[in-house]
């Protein structure tokens, strides 16, 4: 988990920009800086690049919805990886 | 030739040191932090390392390329923090390939839009984008690789799906802002009349005659009211197919509808609507990843984000082709680059081409795209270090060899340095360097060229002589603005110009050789049939252009269609073959003088009095009209030098003279007296008029 926390915060870096950039599982988009709805793809097809996996349709939306987190998102990176092994 | 090169061009790096962007030192030496940044010469003491790391990135293999452009965004930071921003623009034209990703482009992106508008570009275009999906993160990638291409570009972007009432509504901001172009950026999603699979073929096409009639409709409005250029992209297949092998032949199914009418586009469309095959851009990526349907769902995308790069410069190319900034000449080594091996040491029979060895063909398909290219107008060259003789040998005398001697307009194979050759290419083709694209397989030699001379392009290639035909397709360098028959003749006029200048050696004096040409020209205003080249000429023509004033189909029709305007076009035949249309005027009636607005020329017919036959030609124009004077005006670029004399030497007389070399000039017709030339006017139909 602290592998894909880590992998998570390099395409977090880079997409805001922001070396400095500490992920934790309670952030949500109103946390970071420049988070809105196209910085949100732009993040998507950033992570399912370097991490290697595929979101569906419905979660796309579901990680920047009410109630998710950086946690729910990192938890369900870590669950699709473990599939596809 | 001498005096014709561009010194502009030539003599930029000649004899400096390695430090490709010549900027001007200390460009924001304001503030004592940034002075810590200068070295004692003023100059910014991070530029080398900037430079380093974008030649680093563009070298890059897949391996380290992640890490080549993290240090390349360091370098980036510092330059912006420094308030280096000449630098950061220069290493951000050169980084903005169109192979980088998505979220990298994105990086790049936000260096771009620090930069103060008097550094994105020389050349200024005003674009619409019309949407028919979000086209927000496709407008900002079209700007960036405008950008990288030179061009200063303001848009107005219409919201999502609104396109037909922006052009419907005269009230729109649309007509507000009055654009050069407009970009008709639609999907398949946009098509009107699809067909159900139950529906007839007669009733299918019914419905394809009123599609293509609907964006006819809409393209004619925009050109009644704006007079633009339209860009129309076709419509991309979707990768699902009901009817799976048969989809093609059943009028009724998708893919089928949507080949018709795109077929209809290519067929139809009017000379102001140019059509971009965003088609082939799906085809070519594949169509299952290009068409990502999440993206279309969550955000209206046209495509899978990382396709937009791709999608945004073939947009920018076509555009940055209007505006004549596509590049003109090929040059190419031979050792390993046209053949495998190397013929000093192999020689003509150890080299690998031909048929029968599967490296061998890859040379041979290479050498057949390159024939192509040249057949299609791309001048070709060849800069290699051999031995003159040895290298033609191959040329001349290799069976299997598709390019011959024919074919290369330059041929330079000697041991002097290549940065040094490529400005001696530039010179004798009488073109910029910035018109020259290089291919070589030395890594290092690559490396050379592009900081020993960044005017001219070097794709980054494989070893793999069958990628060098991708790297070429990738970087678009030879877009194509409107397609006319001129383009398939262009290297004949070059080689033909070769023999002209053997004769000319040959021949007495400049008028004994000029009188042996048998030289005869139609003239007139543009017509329908000239409208095309003429404009292709206009937005192309760069060393004999007196003003440089790009204009797009649209406008030049509406000036042949106005009292106001005279036009007038020359096309030149002499005893080796047909030049075709060759010169250009664009001429304005204010009161009782003629305003030369244009008068341009093409290289290829410099020094031959056609400009004395067309003075002739306006100065009657203008008297039966009743005028009493032709004003023309000289507005310097850095390629234009060769005209600054053209007035005087058709005896105008200066009357103003600005600091920046602009300069006007008359000629009161009174006193005016038939130039000599030797050139015989004939009618269109060949009779002597």
């Amino acid at each position: 988990m602290e592998e894909i926390r880590e992998q998570v915060q390099e395409v977090f870096r880079e997409v805001f920009e922001d070396s400095t950039l500490l992920l934790n599982a309670q952030m949500t988009a109103e946390d970071v800086e420049g988070w809105d709805s196209l910085a949100h793809i732009n993040l998507i097809i950033a992570i399912e690049k370097r991490l290697k996996v595929k979101f569906a349709t419905a979660e796309i939306s579901r990680l920047k919805e009410d109630g998710a987190n950086v946690g729910s998102m990192l938890e369900l990176v870590a669950r699709k990886r473990k599939l596809s092994q | 030739m001498a005096a014709l090169y561009e010194d502009a061009d030539l003599s930029s790096g000649q004899g400096r040191p390695a430090r490709p962007i010549s900027g001007a030192a200390g460009t924001a030496g304001n503030g004592s932090d940034v002075d810590l940044f200068l070295n004692t010469d003023g100059e910014w003491s991070g530029a080398a390392a900037l430079m380093a790391a974008v030649e680093r990135c563009n070298a890059a293999g897949e391996d380290d390329r992640r890490a080549a452009f993290r240090a390349l965004i360091e370098r980036m930071k510092e330059a912006r923090d420094a308030g280096q921003f000449e630098k950061l623009a220069g290493a951000l034209r050169l980084a903005l390939t169109p192979m980088l990703d998505y979220t990298s482009v994105q990086s790049l992106n936000r260096f771009y839009k620090l930069l103060p508008s008097a550094l994105r570009g020389r050349s200024k275009l005003k674009l619409a984008v019309l949407g028919g999906f979000t086209t927000h993160q496709l407008r900002e990638l079209i700007e960036l690789y405008l950008f990288a291409a030179g061009v200063s570009a303001e848009i107005y972007e219409s919201n999502f799906g609104v396109f037909r009432q922006e052009i419907l509504d005269p009230d729109s901001g649309l007509y507000e802002f009055d654009p050069n172009i407009v970009f008709l950026a639609t999907h398949w999603r946009n098509l009107g009349h699809l067909p159900t699979l139950s529906d007839s073929p007669q009733k299918v096409n019914d419905q394809l005659e009123e599609e293509y009639g609907d964006w006819a409709q809409l393209w004619q409005t925009l050109h009644d009211r704006l007079g633009s250029q339209i860009l129309q992209n076709n419509f991309d297949t979707p990768a699902w197919r009901a009817l799976d092998n048969h989809e093609m032949r059943h009028s009724g199914a998708l893919a089928r509808y949507i080949a018709e009418i795109n077929r209809l586009l290519m067929a139809r469309a009017p000379s102001y609507a140019t059509i971009h095959d965003v088609e082939a851009l799906a085809a070519n990526n594949g169509r299952r990843a290009w068409g990502d349907e999440r993206f279309f769902l969550h955000a209206k995308m046209p495509c899978a984000p990382e396709y937009l790069v791709e999608y945004a410069h073939s947009v920018s190319s076509v555009l940055a082709a209007q505006l004549g900034l596509s590049r003109k000449c090929l040059v190419l080594d031979l050792d390993n680059t046209l053949w495998g091996g190397v013929i000093g040491d192999d020689g003509i029979g150890g080299i690998r081409i031909g048929q029968g060895d599967a490296e061998g063909e890859a040379y041979l398909s290479f050498q057949r795209y390159v024939k192509d290219l040249k057949m299609r107008g791309v001048i070709l060259a060849v800069c290699s270090k051999n031995n003159e003789q040895t290298a033609r040998e191959v040329f001349e005398k290799h069976p299997e060899m598709i390019l011959r001697p024919d074919d290369i307009s330059c041929f330079v194979a000697n041991w002097t340095d290549k940065a040094s050759n490529l400005r001696s290419i530039a010179q004798q083709l009488n073109i910029g360097l910035d018109s020259l694209v290089f291919v070589d397989d030395n890594p290092s030699e690559r490396s050379i060229i592009r900081q020993l001379v960044p005017e001219v392009a070097v794709p980054e290639v494989s070893a793999d002589p069958i990628d060098f035909i991708g790297a070429l397709e990738r970087h678009r360098y030879f877009q194509i603005a409107t397609l006319g028959a001129e383009d398939f003749k262009r290297t004949e006029y070059y080689r033909a110009n070769a023999r002209r200048a053997e004769i000319q050696a040959s021949a007495g004096g400049l008028d004994a050789f000029l009188q042996s040409l048998d030289m005869t020209a139609v003239i007139g205003p543009i017509q329908a049939t000239t409208l095309e080249r003429s404009t292709q000429l206009i937005n192309k023509s760069n060393q004999f252009n007196l003003t440089t004033r790009r204009r797009n189909v649209a406008e030049v029709m509406a000036l042949t269609q106005s009292q106001d305007w005279i036009t007038a076009t020359v096309s030149l035949t002499d005893r080796f073959g047909d030049n075709g249309l060759i010169s250009v005027v664009l001429g304005c009636v204010r009161q009782d003088v003629l305003e030369i607005d244009t008068w341009l020329m093409s290289c290829r017919v410099f020094k031959r009095g056609v400009e004395r036959f067309l003075l002739n030609h306006l100065c009657e124009l203008a008297r039966a009209r009743g005028l009493a004077c032709i004003r023309g005006e000289y507005i310097p670029t850095a390629r234009n030098d060769l005209v600054r004399n053209h007035y005087a030497e058709l005896c105008f007389r200066n009357v103003e003279a600005k600091p920046d070399g602009h300069t006007i000039w008359e000629l009161p017709l009174v006193d005016y007296k038939p130039l000599s030339n030797f050139i015989k006017e004939v009618r269109a139909d060949g009779r002597n008029s």
